[in-house]
């Protein structure tokens, strides 16, 4: 069987690894990485892993689910992923998401055009398995069998039958996480199918009913949340430290000294960072506080549970982790009487808060929430700043759009005026806005570093994002050149991270990633030296 | 009263019961979380790049900034040119639009028939020199539009049903009831355009077919060109509805309900009152770190997790 010509009979009853990825069938990239020596090699499960791992999709255990060893214990699991479906279907259990699914189910007419749109599918050469009506239409056939009245009759009729077997859906399991839910084949369906919220209701029926979950979204994401106050695992006691040590470098690095507002009661602004910035990228917190400070604005931190922490990750895979999560978050802003929540430079912080909890949020708790970058373009506009643009002349300036925020938001503009204010190199990847393409950590992606799983990350799901960076700069690709991808979004940053080390992106081209915050600071002329270190973290 | 007209009868009542049904299962179904896509047109003086009201500063202080005309014009464009498939997929598009042009001009032309069964019953010619004008024009009208529709339609379909034959991706994604679509409605086309050229020109034995419909009159004898027409299309009555091909009904939701619903909550508004009626809903997803009872009880299920 040729990886291309998957079928899904084969995935249903194939035994083994259905797909061996090969490299060498990826779409070629830009130079200097049209080399295949200088691509990353692709790593393999060792033998140990291959046996005790559910990894007989692709040769990758996202879930690193251990095999059940008897036809017991898969009976199981069947009967809780059917029992999962059915709920998915029903108005109680699944009122969050129901309509837009069932539209999904209904009105697929298979035209393929989102295939045309998906990112993965491309760049892994057109492997049948990462198709997005692939997945779409294994959910289908089992919702209509399983689901509809009479489906098993016309299952048959209808040449569409499938059984449900563990073997199929161990590897529905692996391959809901080969989708970044970009929802960019959504937004070139002609019909309005969405095959990114398939991912996504899929991740639910394993994780809200049978209780399996990637262990970084879950047991050292959203649970470690809700329990120590951050995904980082950063309780209230290190987070006030690490502001203070925060606040002791803004002074060395610009000679200002001042407390960041902490736990203010009656501020107008609650201001949440994804919580990784203050670990990962300080420069991007300590951006913020000296942006805000030096225009005057009335904003506080918190240091209580999950308001230090941006993130929510239920958003990719859970509705009930999301909704905690963004309570939590909405009840801290009420104890503070703030006037608005503004989400820092986090993706999916900005729509898990304001656009997904809209439908969660009641009474007091549904208290107004905004987007970083419009308070930005306000501040900069405004004036109060005092910006000069040549102060970036030393670099080539591109910007990365993160979904959560164009596709899935419509924040295109603000972002760009501010770039456009502070960067007088500023030069757009093309497609971008909301045509974009997704950094290729989307939904989890990039906090998912176990196994080999970084491997698909780096080398299929960014590796369109890769290409852009590479053609938007391939007339100074060479390291002469300093280059400056701005990703205002923590999960994009951390794809970058990981995808710019293993291609040397810095050493070969000398193409650095960031925030806009430190673009802006670099810019303002009462700050003697540059704020953007020029090294690699 | 005929076995056709019987049978008529009843498929036009089940067309519209099923699809009235489904509709109505769809948009009774609970409020949902917002799941926007952009670009959304109706957001006046954004619609074009895909911004949206949220690129306002305190945008939920701002007047609503919804553009009716920018919203219809985008309808417009999708509906009659299927505007998204012409920028995503054009080699599908060529087959595609023809396809679904044509069979818009075939229900234009079904409703001119009615109009004419109705004129003819009230005893006003529709014909070619009649002495009503209005009774001309629709007898040209229904010409033109029937002859587009079925050459268009015709073509549409037959590349179509090509394409998925014969195109890679389209054959691999395609099962038997894909192809059956397509014949169905292949078939339905072709006796259509058969039964004009050869027994029907004018559709004046169609007119009166439509005429006996409306007026519960025995129908008068039809050649059997015109007679397979209309059992294939009473077939297709029949069989349409449990297909995906109800996607003309579907995509007002998709689009209005899903894509480009953007409404946001406001305290003590309709969605408010939607969504409070939603957290009281009762869950019994069986993970263990969902407290079972209502949403709202598992939502705020955070105690928990802060003593651990």
């Amino acid at each position: 069987m040729s990886n291309k010509d998957v079928t899904i009979r084969d995935f249903c009853r194939h035994t083994g690894q259905l797909v061996e990825l090969d490299p060498s069938n990826f779409l070629p990239l830009p130079p200097p990485y049209d080399k295949l020596e200088l691509q990353p090699k692709f790593g393999k499960l060792s033998e140990a892993n291959q046996k005790k791992l559910e990894s007989d999709l692709d040769g990758i255990s996202a879930f690193k689910f251990p095999r059940p060893q008897t036809d017991d214990e898969k009976r199981v699991l069947v009967e809780k992923f059917l029992s999962g479906l059915r709920k998915l279907f029903d108005k109680q259990e699944n009122w969050t998401f129901m309509q837009p699914l069932f539209l999904t189910m209904e009105y697929c007419a298979k035209c393929q055009t989102c295939a045309t749109a998906c990112p993965i599918y491309n760049e892994s050469g057109k492997l049948d398995i990462y198709r997005p009506t692939f997945r779409s239409d294994i959910l289908r056939r089992l919702y209509k069998k399983y689901v509809k009245t009479g489906g098993k009759f016309f299952a048959k009729l209808s040449g569409n039958d499938i059984d449900a077997s563990w073997t199929m859906i161990a590897r529905l399991m692996e391959l809901s996480y080969r989708c970044t839910v970009c929802r960019r084949c959504a937004q070139s369906c002609p019909i309005g199918v969405d095959n990114g919220l398939v991912t996504r209701e899929l991740r639910k029926i394993f994780s809200q009913e049978m209780g399996i979950t990637i262990e970084p979204l879950h047991a050292k994401g959203s649970m470690n949340q809700l329990r120590t106050g951050s995904s980082t695992g950063m309780s209230k006691a290190p987070f006030l430290d690490n502001v203070e040590f925060l606040e002791e470098e803004v002074e060395e690095r610009t000679g200002r000294k001042f407390k960041w507002p902490m736990d203010k009661a009656g501020a107008d602004i609650l201001l949440i960072h994804n919580a990784g910035e203050f670990l990962a990228w300080p420069e991007n917190p300590e951006a913020f506080a000296i942006i805000l400070e030096a225009a005057g604005i009335n904003y506080t931190l918190s240091s209580d549970l999950c308001a230090y922490d941006g993130v929510n990750y239920g958003v990719w895979y859970d509705d009930i982790q999301f909704s905690k999560v963004a309570l939590q978050h909405a009840e801290v802003a009420k104890r503070l009487g703030v006037k608005k929540i503004v989400i820092g430079e986090c993706g999916h912080a900005h729509k898990a808060l304001t656009v997904i909890a809209d439908r969660v949020f009641t009474g007091d708790y549904n208290i107004p929430r905004e987007s970083s970058m419009t308070l930005l373009r306000d501040i900069v506009k405004s004036g109060r700043l005092k910006l000069d643009a040549s102060r970036n002349d030393d670099m080539t300036t591109t910007l990365h759009d993160p979904c959560n925020l164009v596709r899935l938001m419509g924040i295109v503009e603000p972002q760009r005026e501010v770039l456009r204010a502070v960067s007088n190199h500023f030069r757009e990847m093309e497609p971008h806005g909301v045509n974009n393409y997704c950094c290729g950590g989307g939904s989890g992606f990039a906090i998912t570093k176990d196994l080999n799983f970084p491997d698909f990350r780096n080398q299929i799901s960014a590796r369109t994002k890769l290409r852009q960076i590479l053609d938007v700069y391939q007339d100074i690709i060479g390291p002469e050149h300093k280059k400056y991808v701005c990703a205002p979004c923590s999960n994009c940053k951390g794809a970058m991270r990981d995808m710019f080390t293993a291609y040397g992106l810095f050493e070969r081209c000398n193409i650095l990633y960031g925030g806009l915050v430190e673009l802006v600071v670099n810019a303002m002329v009462d700050i003697d030296k540059p704020f953007i270190e020029w090294e690699w973290h | 009263m005929s076995g056709l007209q019987v049978i008529g009868y009843l498929a036009v009542g089940f067309f519209v019961v099923v699809v009235a049904a489904k509709i109505i299962k769809i948009a009774r179904m609970p409020i949902h979380i917002r799941w926007d896509l952009y670009p959304i047109p109706h957001e006046k003086g954004k619609g074009a790049y895909g911004g949206s009201y949220f690129e306002e500063i305190d945008w939920w202080t701002k007047p609503s900034n919804f553009s009716l005309i920018s919203e219809l014009r985008a309808m417009a464009l999708e509906i009659l040119f299927v505007q998204s498939l012409y920028h995503h997929n054009r080699s599908l598009w060529y087959f595609s639009f023809p396809f679904h042009f044509g069979l818009y001009c075939l229900v234009g032309f079904i409703a001119l028939l009615f109009i004419g069964g109705i004129m003819e019953a009230a005893g006003v010619a529709v014909a070619a020199g009649s002495g009503s004008g209005f009774g001309s024009l629709i007898y040209y009208l229904t010409l033109v539009l029937g002859a587009v529709g079925w050459v268009l339609g015709i073509l549409g379909a037959v590349g179509l049903f090509f394409s998925r034959l014969f195109g890679n991706e389209l054959r691999k994604a395609s099962v038997r009831s894909d192809y059956f679509n397509l014949l169905i409605l292949l078939a339905v086309l072709v006796m259509g355009m058969i039964a004009w050229a050869t027994a029907d020109t004018g559709y004046a034995y169609l007119r009166g077919f439509v005429q006996s419909m409306v007026t519960f009159e025995p129908m008068a004898p039809l050649p059997t060109a015109v007679v397979v027409q209309l059992w294939l299309f009473v077939a297709l009555l029949f069989y349409f509805p449990f297909t995906h091909m109800t996607h003309m009904f579907g995509k007002y939701f998709t689009y209005h309900q899903v894509r480009w619903e953007d409404h946001p909550n406001i305290r003590g508004g309709k969605i408010e009152k939607a969504v409070i009626e939603a957290l009281g809903y009762k869950l019994t997803w069986a993970a263990p770190h969902i407290k079972k009872g209502t949403w709202a009880e598992a939502a705020t299920d955070w105690e928990k997790h802060a003593n651990e």
